[in-house]
């Protein structure tokens, strides 16, 4: 017993200075990352030459005025590259070096996203499995949380790869521009490179350690190590979106692009906090989708009702998380809009009302699918439990409720018509259709949609119990209540924002959002605790879903890619002719935006490739599974099905 | 259905409300008749509906809604149907029970149907690809971006306006201060019509500064915009139907209400042929009226367009 103790704690003290040394060049860097870093010079002046005498070098301390927040700084770099065609700056083949760059950096940005959202996950299923008392469900979540992990550990180095080839088209195509950011970000590249390094490390001790850390303090080690990692991959990927809110919403450097001296502000620009909320909460929708096709996919092709069971269990796993997710997404995206057009106004209109208007109709259209999907799938799943059915005869109603809210969600503010149409309608905007395409009408939209989702969930967690408690009737009546208010209220703020100015209309946003958010905070927590005890109608039956309820799957996490492609493009593309917005002029032949035909025909090749290179990845999980040795379990008396192992 | 007229101010949740009131109809009818025994089959509910919401939209609603809009929500439609008969395994499989009697069943009249089908799809077919083949005189659909991006300022007579910055000089309070909330009060009132506030007559003649302001600027407008923005801003003046687009209607909420003071500046002082590359295809014959106005005239026409639709102009606090 002394020898196990002295085991386990020599296993923590390892783990413990293994993850130190990991964190190790992060935590050294902090100091410089906090004094600003050294200098960065691109083609600037090296540090001794300004020491030649004292004169000069009062000469050379130049001042200079932060575009964003107006202070004053150090100038400490050279000005941002004034490019021109041609093969010093913009080296090409044969072909849109613009389109080249675009393929591989979506690529990379989806197998990124799927690794940092996938060990979320894990982490949330692990913990469940940590804290569940029925064994048998402890060990399905376990082993469920195994495989989730188990899946992004081959997309983790595709991930590698294709951020390898991220930089390398990067320098190939377009050095001066790749040369000018890496010069303003020099203090924190390597800190970038490092936590990679560190988040590997993990992430192979977290994958590798799972059998031999299953038990006591050790699983809870392992569950922290879970946590380590998330906060690992959550820094790198904020990395990341300082980058890219550079780009679009420079700051820390000068009107002509010359570097200040407080890296701070250069990642802290005026887009990096929305972004970062926007992308966490993507990543997760996104890498929920993608889990849940998974899921679907091996549950069309499962040979028996075992595996049928495991993996309709795994698709509602990954989907609720996944939803969990897309449901506040709107509102972070509301938030980053607005910021946006805090930021400068021409950009918001070009996104919203001008030049790009048309992409983000596609974008509410490919919404619209997500939840109308989730529903479906949810109304779907009504058909495996017993007691089900006497909530599918009113589906009816909601599917005209969200069909209402969705076609209001995608009425266009400028409709496709003809000359003659227009003529016929007597103008450019349409007297009914065209209160649609405004704001506040889609903010109620989208609204009715989220809350009547949290109604279809709230029906399915109730699909074959019966609330139990002295106090039903009232909670029911109070819910029926709340909800109808909650209509009543989100209708009738979307119908209010006509009538005020546009400043109060935006704030109006703020109501209806709490009232959405308290549906689904109040309403499900009230629904479960009018379920503790409930009367039970009959058992869930895994496996016994219908196969359109998979296809539903399937739609949500294709839904997802596209739409995780396309406003990537509506980001990117916004900047329009700038590499760096009002900063460095993007001069390149490719410097124009593109149709929205042709970025429709990019996208749908990039989720095609993504597509077919994820297919390869899950079958290399099953090649893997097949030739592992056959391990032999105990069973376990009256536990559910054991998930089929076979990944 | 002429004599159900869509009123104005209420349409668009008038349209939802009747929309809703046919799917309650509906329910009740067939609820009605399976009571009775007389159920109509899942397919032909389905069916029936999806007709009934594509002439409700081609017939009902007036203006005729455009195909690109019809065709979208009739999709949108059709989506929800099958949603709604596929809900559970049993409508499902109700509903397939035809479609699958015409691809195997073994009765005669299936066999009939199968043969007309052999017969017809090939015959649609060939009409679809007869019409597509057909010379067609139609203008080409234009997908014009009506509120292009401004830019950041815009010089007109020698001066320069930041568009995020720069405020109508004449929306003051008697003070003679820049007053949002002051002006935004005298405003038109929208409810059935546009109704002019008592105590905020600008063609009072003892009415100053912003209410002024307002008539000066409505004099303006009505000597030289009216003709083709229309007496009532809704873009349908004397000469209004001689071009194509037809002018920006004012009163719509998604023109002058969706923007900022400064930006509706910038397009009457530059006109059509001041619109920046992504208003694409320029199709626009408004004058670039700082040809003609001075500073100050602009911003009181502006003024006065606001004044007149109930508006406020935009603003980011």
């Amino acid at each position: 017993m002394g020898s196990i103790t002295r085991k386990k704690t020599l296993a923590v003290l390892a783990l413990s200075a293994m993850i130190g040394l990991l964190l190790l060049p992060v935590v050294a860097a902090i100091p410089a990352l906090a004094s600003g870093g050294e200098a960065p010079a691109a083609g600037g002046p090296p540090p001794d030459a300004a020491k030649k005498d004292g004169a000069e070098s009062e000469k050379k301390v130049e001042k200079a005025r932060d575009v964003y927040y107006k202070t004053e700084g150090i100038v400490s770099g050279a000005p941002a590259p004034k490019t021109t065609d041609g093969p010093k700056d913009y080296p090409r083949y044969n072909f849109e070096s613009r389109v080249l760059l675009w393929f591989a950096n979506q690529q990379h940005l989806y197998y990124g996203s799927f690794v940092l959202a996938v060990p979320i996950f894990c982490m949330v299923i692990e913990f469940m499995g940590v804290v569940s008392k029925d064994k048998a469900m402890a060990k399905k979540y376990d082993q469920l949380a195994y495989d989730f992990i188990k899946i992004s550990l081959t997309a983790y180095s595709l991930t590698a790869i294709l951020g390898g080839i991220l930089i390398f088209t990067f320098l190939t195509l377009y050095p001066a521009f790749f040369g000018y950011l890496s010069s303003i970000f020099r203090p924190v590249m390597h800190i970038y490179a490092l936590t990679f390094v560190a988040e590997s490390g993990t992430l192979y001790i977290y994958y590798y350690g799972w059998d031999k850390m299953k038990e006591g303090l050790l699983k809870w080690l392992h569950l922290s190590m879970s946590v380590i990692l998330n906060v690992i991959g959550t820094v790198l990927m904020f990395l990341a979106n300082s980058w890219i809110g550079f780009m679009m919403s420079p700051a820390g450097v000068d009107e002509q692009g010359r570097y200040l001296g407080n890296i701070w502000h250069v990642i802290h620009t005026a887009l990096w906090n929305p972004l970062n909320l926007h992308r966490i909460l993507g990543n997760m929708a996104f890498g929920g989708g993608v889990v849940a096709a998974y899921a679907a996919y091996r549950f069309l092709s499962a040979k028996n009702d075992e595996e049928r069971a495991h993996y309709d269990w795994m698709g509602y796993i990954a989907m609720s998380l996944g939803v969990a997710f897309l449901i506040p997404l709107p509102f972070a995206g509301y938030w980053l809009m607005r910021e946006v057009y805090a930021y400068r106004q021409q950009m918001g209109i070009t996104l919203m009302g001008g030049l790009l208007a048309w992409l983000f109709i596609i974008q509410a259209t490919m919404i619209g699918i997500l939840f109308l999907s989730t529903n479906y799938y949810l109304w779907q799943a009504l058909g495996r439990m017993r007691g089900g059915e006497r909530f599918q005869r009113y589906i009816k109603y909601f599917v005209f409720i969200l069909v209402c809210g969705f076609l209001v969600f995608i009425t266009p503010h400028t409709m496709v018509m003809t000359p003659a149409e227009l003529k016929a309608m007597g103008g450019q905007q349409h007297p009914v259709l065209g209160n649609y395409g405004v704001m506040s009408a889609k903010n109620g939209g989208i609204n009715v949609i989220i809350t009547t989702t949290v109604l279809s969930f709230i029906w399915y967690q109730r699909g074959n119990r019966m609330p139990a408690v002295s106090w039903a009737k009232f909670g029911n009546i109070f819910m029926g209540v709340f909800f109808f208010f909650a209509y009543v209220n989100i209708i009738w703020l979307a119908i209010y924002g006509y009538f005020i100015p546009a400043n109060v209309r935006v704030g109006l946003s703020v109501p209806q959002v709490a009232t959405t958010l308290s549906t689904l905070f109040f309403m499900t927590a009230l629904n479960l605790s009018m379920l503790k005890g409930a009367k039970q109608i009959g058992p869930i039956e895994w496996g016994k879903i219908s196969v359109r309820s998979q296809y539903a799957l399937i739609m949500l996490a294709t839904a997802f890619t596209w739409m995780m492609g396309l406003m990537g493009y509506i980001r990117s593309s916004v900047r329009l002719f700038w590499h760096v917005n009002e900063i460095m002029r993007d001069n390149s032949p490719w410097a124009y935006t593109h149709t929205v035909g042709f970025a429709a025909n990019m996208i749908s090749a990039n989720v095609l490739f993504f597509w077919i290179s994820i297919m390869f990845v899950f079958w290399l999980g099953t090649l893997g599974a097949k030739k592992a040795p056959v391990e032999v379990k105990s069973p376990v008396p009256g536990r559910a099905p054991e998930p089929a192992v076979g990944h | 259905m002429t004599s159900l007229k869509l009123v104005e101010g209420f349409m668009p949740m008038q349209m939802l409300f009747e929309l809703a009131l046919c799917v309650a109809l509906f329910a009740l009818t067939s609820h009605l008749l399976s009571k009775s025994g007389k159920a109509m089959p899942r397919f032909w509910q389905g069916i029936l509906f999806w007709v009934f919401i594509v002439s409700y939209l081609k017939w009902r609603v007036y203006p005729p809604i455009p195909f690109s809009v019809r065709a979208m929500y009739g999709f949108v439609s059709l989506i929800a149907v099958f949603m709604w008969v596929s809900s559970n395994e049993e409508d499902w499989k109700k509903f397939k029970q035809p479609i699958m009697n015409v691809l195997d069943a073994n009765t005669g009249f299936h066999k009939a149907l199968r043969t007309m089908f052999l017969i017809a799809i090939p015959i649609i077919l060939w009409g679809f690809s007869y019409n597509s083949f057909l010379p067609n005189l139609d203008e080409p659909v234009e997908l014009r971006t009506v509120h292009p991006a401004p830019p950041a300022s815009t010089k007109v007579h020698g001066k320069t306006f930041v568009l995020q910055t720069s405020q109508n000089p004449f929306r003051v309070n008697p003070e003679g201060k820049y007053d949002q909330e002051y002006t935004n009060a005298r405003i038109v009132e929208q409810s059935m019509g546009r109704l002019m506030k008592g105590d905020a007559n600008p063609w009072d003649e003892k009415a100053e500064g912003y209410l002024k302001y307002v008539r000066e600027g409505g004099e303006i407008f009505f000597q030289n915009c009216h003709f083709c923005h229309g007496d009532n801003l809704n873009g349908r003046g004397l000469h209004a139907f001689a071009f194509n687009p037809i002018p920006a209607n004012f009163t719509d909420p998604g023109t002058i209400a969706q923007l900022q003071e400064t930006f509706i500046f910038w397009r009457v002082s530059k006109g059509g042929i001041g619109l920046p590359n992504e208003g694409f295809p320029w199709a626009s014959v408004m004058p670039p009226w700082e040809q003609h106005l001075t500073t100050d005239e602009i911003w009181k026409v502006v003024l006065f367009e606001y004044w007149h639709t109930g508006y406020y102009p935009r603003t980011w606090d």
